[in-house]
């Protein structure tokens, strides 16, 4: 493939097809490359509804993995990459992609809520619901987890998504999270008995019922908001001219999709793969696996206490592969095609330096998702959408814990 | 229920039949049709006020992302067991649940779940146990009403309050600890059906892999006889014909004539041989729901081990 022009996120640099951009022979290659990929995700799809012991959870799995894929990578939905601009640039645009997939998410959690439990008051939790035990150990996994996010350059998902996009320290930081998983697990006995057991599970709609839970939560990101306003960056003006097919082109497969519309796609899929399948979340199949590979080893019981009786993005007992493990798949292979047909594919480098601090990284992020129960998507996306307090909490310790990653210029390691 | 009790006449009824008499061997088959309703009979009788639907799955989300239309979700954990004490729910409990469900003393209720109807089958034994008077179960379960295309619905119904009065718990359809070991002893007449897996019931494993309520002898009741749940379905899950029931139970000596008792390692699977074997069948039969995780825990009590693996041991 041959990239004439380094692909950017800004319309004012190059990138620009028919001007000084790639040839259309060129983008044909590409956008043929980007449409293998997506064939080859359907075929799989297709194979997976009619394999026993898959069947439509899988192959919907793969499905919305695909689309996170697309829509993470289209519209760089990185958490820390998000935090980074506000927190070290004073650019709160980004952000605006999180308000809106947290707003569009809440009002399509609490559509499929009013299905699922009609009457929020009775003491149950909605199935399967990521509401999560409210207890320091949320605020230690949150900070962790946050520091980590700095060490290794992006959050669990991010290192997914820009694994697909040929980012060499991705794998690396995957790696590091599969053992922090680990230490998760060997923390878990301990942590659960002296905190967790008696940690409650805080659920808005329990107190204020659907309205009043929506109301409050649609109230919070509008005050945050407004808040983020002041570091708001100047707009650009709009192009008035008809668009181009090339025009199109760009929008869509090379430019960043603007922050409002990635999140409340981002919230949208949320809620399509609660109704359908599970809560989004990131982390289960790699838990899964890590959970497996220590029992296997004898370094953890077969039972976790606790830990199978709560809603969250954690480790499946006696299972290698679940249905997380398509969606996981799913988006690296969404994200890779995707980036195919952008011209954005490329393989980078890892140095010795910047493979440690993935790793480490991916060890405290590991282990902050393990005790959490969940990461940037599991616990802060899906937990928050579902109005569970563990939500907020943990994403207000993974912000405090990028503030201090930057601040230690972990980052720029 | 016309079949509540009638040891004698089905035992005598069982022996005419293995006499050969075609036509009396339909009378059964009626019971089962009584027992056991087809997917296409319910999807005929979704909007009949006097049926109701009730799922019990044991999988989380499962009837919140669709259950058959008008179908009630039990939470088998909570609704139809009591969360402290170990014991099932009381007649005040399911009294409640069934008129939240909009069930009255003459509805029909068909019972559904997950899992080949496992725990569906506990509902229909607990619903039985308290007197309600039409309990029957989807044949094939949720598995071969999603096969088979059927339609599904997410948004739950909302029942009127119905008139349900729960009876007295009937103790003949229940046995307890004491009343299993007057038959291991010898002084009651009873045969016992083990319905878990041969290795379980040799005492080769303890319990499947990764489930977590464990017994700490392996072995089986002295006297138990070995048919695994699974003998009493086909592939599709659906159950085997009455006469093929009949022949499977009547090899190992099960022929009615004498009271059964069936356990298994917490209850769930036992009340599905006991479906099969009081409510199609007609035979005289109880669930012994303490079963293996009861009976393999009690200090004192004689065990047949035959591969006498130890506990503890390596």
């Amino acid at each position: 493939m041959t990239v004439a022009v380094p692909p950017s996120d800004d319309p004012a640099q190059g990138g620009v097809v028919g001007i000084s951009g790639p040839s259309t022979r060129v983008v044909a290659q590409r956008l043929a490359a980007g449409g293998l990929v997506a064939v080859v995700l359907v075929v799989v799809a297709g194979l997976l509804v009619g394999t026993p012991g898959q069947g439509v959870p899988a192959a919907t799995s793969l499905a919305i993995g695909a689309a996170l894929g697309v829509v993470f990578a289209r519209g760089r939905f990185c958490f820390f990459c998000i935090l980074r601009d506000l927190i070290e640039h004073r650019d709160s645009a980004p952000t605006y992609a999180i308000l809106a997939a947290l707003a569009v998410g809440g009002v399509g959690y609490a559509v499929v809520f009013g299905m699922f439990l009609p009457d929020p008051s009775t003491g149950r939790l909605p199935a399967q619901a990521f509401i999560g035990p409210v207890s320091w150990v949320l605020v230690a996994g949150g900070l962790c987890f946050g520091v980590g996010m700095a060490l290794s350059g992006g959050c669990i998902s991010a290192l997914l998504y820009r694994m697909g996009e040929g980012y060499g320290r991705a794998p690396i930081g995957l790696l590091g999270a599969l053992v922090g998983f680990g230490l998760g697990f060997l923390s878990w006995q301990p942590l659960y008995l002296a905190t967790i057991v008696r940690a409650p599970e805080m659920w808005l709609p329990a107190e204020l019922g659907y309205v009043g839970a929506l109301v409050v939560h649609l109230g919070a990101l509008g005050v945050l908001a407004l808040l983020l306003m002041r570091w708001l960056p100047p707009t650009r003006p709009t192009e008035t001219a008809r668009p181009t097919l090339g025009a199109v082109y760009r929008r869509v497969f090379v430019w960043r999709w603007p922050a409002l519309v990635t999140g409340a796609l981002v919230g949208l899929i949320g809620a399509v793969a609660y109704l359908r399948v599970a809560p989004l979340g990131v982390t289960q199949q790699l838990g899964t696996l890590s959970r497996s590979v220590m029992t296997d080893a004898g370094l953890i019981g077969d039972r976790l206490n606790g830990l199978d009786a709560f809603s969250g993005c954690v480790a499946v007992v006696g299972e290698l592969l679940v249905d997380n493990g398509w969606l996981v798949g799913a988006m690296v292979l969404g994200s890779f095609g995707v980036s195919i047909a952008g011209g954005r594919f490329r393989i980078t480098g890892v140095t010795l330096r910047n493979g440690t601090t993935a790793l480490l990284g991916g060890v405290l992020m590991g282990w902050g998702a393990m005790v959490a129960l969940g990461c940037t998507v599991g616990t802060l996306l899906s937990g928050i959408s579902a109005f569970a307090i563990a939500g907020w909490v943990f994403g207000a310790a993974v912000v405090a814990g990028v503030w201090l990653g930057i601040r230690l210029r972990l980052h720029t390691i | 229920m016309i079949l509540r009790r009638p040891a004698t006449i089905v035992a005598t009824l069982a022996l005419c039949l293995t006499a050969a008499a075609p036509v009396a061997a339909q009378s059964p088959a009626a019971s089962a049709s009584d027992a056991v309703v087809s997917a296409d009979w319910l999807e005929q009788h979704l909007d009949d006020p006097s049926v109701r639907v009730l799922e019990v799955s044991v999988v989380p989300g499962v009837y919140d992302r669709g259950h058959i239309p008008g179908a009630v979700n039990v939470a088998w954990h909570t609704d139809l067991v009591d969360p402290v004490r170990r014991d099932i729910a009381s007649g005040e409990s399911i009294q409640s649940l069934l008129r939240a469900a909009g069930v009255n003393d003459d509805s029909t209720i068909v019972l559904y779940g997950d899992n080949n109807n496992w725990f569906a089958a506990w509902g229909a034994w607990v619903l039985d146990v308290y007197g309600a008077d039409d309990v029957r179960l989807l044949d094939g379960g949720r598995v071969k009403w999603e096969a088979d295309g059927r339609p599904l619905e997410v948004a739950p119904p909302t029942p009127a309050e119905g008139s349900f009065t729960a009876a007295e718990a009937d103790g003949d359809l229940r046995a307890f600890l004491p009343e299993v070991l007057a038959v291991v002893e010898g002084s009651d007449q009873a045969q016992l059906v083990d319905i878990r897996g041969p290795a379980e019931f040799s005492g080769e494993i303890f319990a499947p892999e990764g489930v977590q309520e464990l017994s700490i002898r392996a072995g089986h009741i002295p006297g138990a006889i070995n048919v695994p749940w699974g003998q009493n379905v086909t592939e599709d899950g659906t159950f085997k014909s009455p006469d093929d029931l009949r022949a499977l139970y009547a090899a190992v000596g099960i022929d009615g004539s004498q009271p059964i008792i069936t356990y298994c390692r917490i209850g769930e699977r036992a009340s599905l041989t006991w479906f099969v074997l009081h409510r199609i069948l007609g035979y005289d039969a109880q669930v012994y729901d303490g079963s293996w995780t009861e009976y393999g825990n009690s200090v004192g009590l004689p065990v047949e081990n035959p591969a006498g693996t130890v506990w503890g041991g390596q």
